[in-house]
């Protein structure tokens, strides 16, 4: 129970505020479904199109007839909900059971008569009760609306709970059977985060190409097979919630076959490689090639999903009443532009993701000291946060090009319209400044602000509510203009508009460069 | 342009909020010497490290590392300095060659010869990821670059907590002969016999100020000797009479075991009444670094 009560303390931030960001995003937004179509007719005309839109079916699965507010909260909230609680399992995963193994802390608590085994199964346990207070808090985050907005029950606010909770743990279980397997808290990370992709392609195979069956393999699936406010079936729910204790048995299987800081595959520590570089640019992009790399892979994947899934805007593009919320996110006149657009902006914000996290590596160096060795070179003071920004611009230009180049190569043999390779190209391509713009703030706050970090990823989170839920949630167009992902021209369009993009261009080398001239007035700070 | 001392730091501050870490610190290397850099734990001593490598920015004083001021021309000093931390954390998916690569690399200075040379010394397998290195090979891994690379000061702090006893001696060799080859070395330890036997001068410091600096030999002059001696079993209370004479107290036990600490204008005065009483097995020994370091140690913890 100690083991418990130090290991939630450890660890309090970051469960507190995962779990706050989904309670409040289920909270905040059930409402917002009630006032966007205020009669039935436009109501109708909007669930139609979402039934037969292939972007949202991708992203967010089968919206259920008759699609009342609670069944598009259900569909499309929910679907951003049981992605960010897979995401936020194997984030929780990992630190509760391998990341206190790499930094040695496990070795103390094991060293205090702590039997082998009580680690991991207070981890689970701390798991399983993450997954209540997530479930709970969605419960009642939803349920709350009982009554004011159609279709939500408590009955189906329960189901929906239930559904993100379930999710949570099961991804979280997985994650932790996984982590016995590779070697390292990192390893198990990336493991943890590719299992997660996987159930979401599988999921939206599921659901595009109408194989229910299919999202039984996937725990993102589990949403679609419970249907909350429309079915809320517990059965599966329960049958979910065995499967978890079946996985949980499996990795303390794992765990006791395995030696401590070990996995159960032994990764290649040794080589006889050389490292050719000449100055700190070329230390990072040395450090930035397996990232880069991974990133492309994930990125490129996740944007040809959508170029392959793309052939039911065709018939929408034959249609004239697109209109409602999905009018606004498919960016209104021509549907195959606002197809394009709207996957590139799913892009964007990935990419985004890498270049945050990418700048943000050199706080993290600073912090562990390896700043100090690069510096005592002889290296200038303001070099290793510009060259972390310099390989920052070119890796995540080599993830749009590449995600670019390959759907230019998919996207004309799906869809059906004019010049769909270069425009397909020039989306994606053109969400390069915005990915510059999070590098540039992410630098600013690592050269002026160390300590405040964290914040790197407020204007990312905020951009992508607007540019994702900004329609839905009645945000005005005005507003919704200050988000980075929307600026990009159609490039068949007759003369497209690139302003926007230099601002944003210009606002990234402000900020960079400002970054780069507060590290040189500031001490290095370590720890 | 020759400058005599290679460090040379006068009333250095550096505050972190309002808490002085370092308070008005001297500090003083000359050229081509070994200085020991003592002081208990939390007196300063990686942060003065930190402002002469220009990785802090000084509060107040003046520092100059081989003439140069860090702060405004940290990129030239640090070109001419090995740096070795005490907590050593590498690129945990590097190799220990690419870490030697890299550091080589970012400097543009290197001698192959001598890094091979001490890979082999200090019996390291540059070709095991970092992930995989214990405490001491990571050090390691830091000690061959900074003895390797062509600098003509080496600032080590704590460099040799992880080591072990075979590659205590090494390092040991090392700094002789970097010090032998004209570098000079500032070296922070808290291995006082390592002080000892290589440093010619030390400072100790304690809460950010200058206790004592100066030559070892020096400064052991200054300091009281340690004499011993066994008194036949007579004379126990007649010697202690005369001790108390020429003012030394106590430290005569009365099985005739003599234990004293005698401030040296005392030392020939002693030992005069010892001989004079046919004391057997009489023993005069300078004060140690240990002796020295203890005095100003004590009072900290009081």
């Amino acid at each position: 129970m100690t083991l418990v009560r130090l290991m939630v303390h450890r660890h309090r931030v970051l469960l507190a505020s995962w779990s706050v960001l989904l309670v409040a995003l289920a909270g905040a937004t059930v409402s917002a479904y009630r006032s966007t179509y205020p009669t039935a007719e436009q109501r109708r005309l909007a669930v139609e199109l979402a039934q037969h839109n292939a972007a949202t079916v991708l992203l967010y699965g089968n919206l259920p007839d008759p699609g009342t507010p609670a069944q598009m909260f259900a569909w499309e909230i929910g679907a951003f909900a049981t992605i960010l609680a897979a995401v936020m399992a194997v984030l929780v995963a990992v630190a509760l059971t391998r990341s206190a193994e790499d930094d040695g802390t496990l070795e103390l608590v094991r060293s205090c008569g702590v039997a082998p085994r009580v680690p991991l199964w207070s981890a689970l346990a701390i798991l399983a009760v993450v997954a209540a207070v997530l479930a709970a808090g969605c419960t009642g985050a939803a349920g709350l609306h009982a009554g004011r907005v159609d279709g939500v029950t408590w009955s189906g606010a329960a189901a929906f709970g239930s559904v993100v909770g379930v999710t949570f743990l099961l991804v979280a279980v997985l994650t932790a059977g996984l982590a016995q397997v590779v070697s390292t808290a990192g390893g198990a990370r990336t493991t943890g985060l590719a299992a997660v992709g996987a159930a979401f392609v599988v999921r939206s195979i599921a659901d595009t190409r109408h194989l229910d069956w299919l999202n039984w393999f996937s725990p993102l699936g589990l949403r679609a097979g419970v249907r909350p406010f429309t079915g809320d079936r517990w059965w599966v729910l329960a049958a979910y919630g065995g499967l978890t204790v079946v996985l949980a048995w499996l990795a303390t299987v794992l765990h006791r076959r395995r030696e401590y800081r070990a996995g159960l595959v032994r990764p290649r520590d040794r080589r006889d490689t050389r490292l050719n570089i000449r100055s700190s640019l070329g230390l990072a992009a040395r450090l930035a090639r397996r990232p880069v790399a991974a990133w492309t892979v994930a990125v490129a994947a996740v944007g040809t999903l959508f170029s392959a899934m793309g052939s039911g805007v065709v018939d929408l593009s034959r249609r004239d009443d697109v209109g409602g919320f999905l009018g606004a996110q498919l960016g209104g006149s021509d549907p195959v532009a606002g197809y394009l657009a709207y996957s590139a902006t799913i892009v964007g914000i990935l990419a985004s993701t890498y270049a945050v996290g990418s700048v943000l590596r050199s706080r993290h160096d600073e912090a562990a000291g390896l700043t100090d060795h690069v510096l005592a070179t002889g290296v200038r003071r303001w070099q290793p946060l510009a060259a972390q920004v310099a390989v920052t611009a070119l890796g995540s230009g080599a993830v749009l090009v590449a995600t670019g180049a390959l759907n230019a190569l998919v996207a004309p043999s799906v869809i059906d319209g004019t010049d769909v390779a270069g425009r397909s190209f020039g989306y994606i391509t053109g969400q390069w400044p915005a990915t510059m713009v999070m590098a540039g703030w992410t630098a600013l706050l690592v050269g002026w602000w160390p300590r405040l970090t964290s914040l790197a990823w407020l204007p990312l989170v905020a951009s992508a509510t607007l540019a994702l839920l900004g329609p839905l949630l009645g945000v005005p167009a005005d507003v919704r203009a200050l988000g980075i992902f929307q600026h990009v021209p159609d490039v068949a369009g007759p003369d497209p508009d690139v302003r926007a993009l230099a601002v944003l261009l210009a606002c990234a080398a402000a900020a960079a460069l400002s970054g780069v001239v507060g590290t040189v007035r500031r001490d290095v700070m370590t720890g | 342009m020759t400058v005599d001392h290679a460090i040379e730091v006068t009333g250095l501050v550096k505050r972190f909020g309002a808490v002085a870490a370092v308070d008005g610190l001297n500090l003083s290397v000359r050229a081509g010497e070994v200085h020991g850099f003592l002081g208990p734990n939390g007196a300063g001593k990686s942060t003065t490290i930190r402002v002469l490598l220009g990785l802090y920015r000084a509060t107040a004083g003046r520092v100059r590392v081989l003439g140069l001021d860090p702060a405004t021309r940290g990129a030239e000093v640090t070109r001419r300095v090995s740096y070795v931390p005490g907590e050593v954390n590498l690129w945990p998916n590097l190799t220990g060659q690419e870490v030697l690569d890299a550091m080589a690399g970012l400097r543009g200075r290197r001698d192959v010869p001598a890094e091979r040379r001490l890979v082999a010394d200090f019996a390291l397998d540059p070709r095991k990821t970092v992930r995989t290195y214990s405490k001491g090979n990571r050090q390691k891994v830091m000690l061959v670059a900074a003895f390797a690379a062509p600098t003509d000061l080496l600032v080590l702090d704590e460099p040799t907590s992880g080591l072990d006893p075979l590659m205590e001696g090494l390092f040991q060799r090392c700094v002789r002969d970097a010090a032998a080859a004209g570098r000079t070395v500032l070296l922070s330890s808290h291995i006082l016999a390592e002080v000892e036997t290589l440093c010619e001068s030390v400072t100790i410091i304690k809460h950010g100020t200058l206790v004592e600096s100066g030559r070892l030999a020096d400064m052991r002059h200054l300091a009281a000797a340690e004499i011993t001696a066994r008194l036949p079993a007579g004379q126990v209370p007649a010697v202690a009479g005369r001790l108390r004479s020429v003012g030394v107290a106590d430290g005569v036990a009365e099985d005739g075991a003599v234990r004293l600490s005698v401030p040296r204008r005392h030392v020939a005065a002693v030992l005069a009444v010892l001989a004079g009483a046919d004391a057997q097995d009489i023993t005069c020994s300078p004060a140690t670094l240990e002796d020295l370091f203890l005095r100003h140690y004590e009072a900290v913890s009081r």
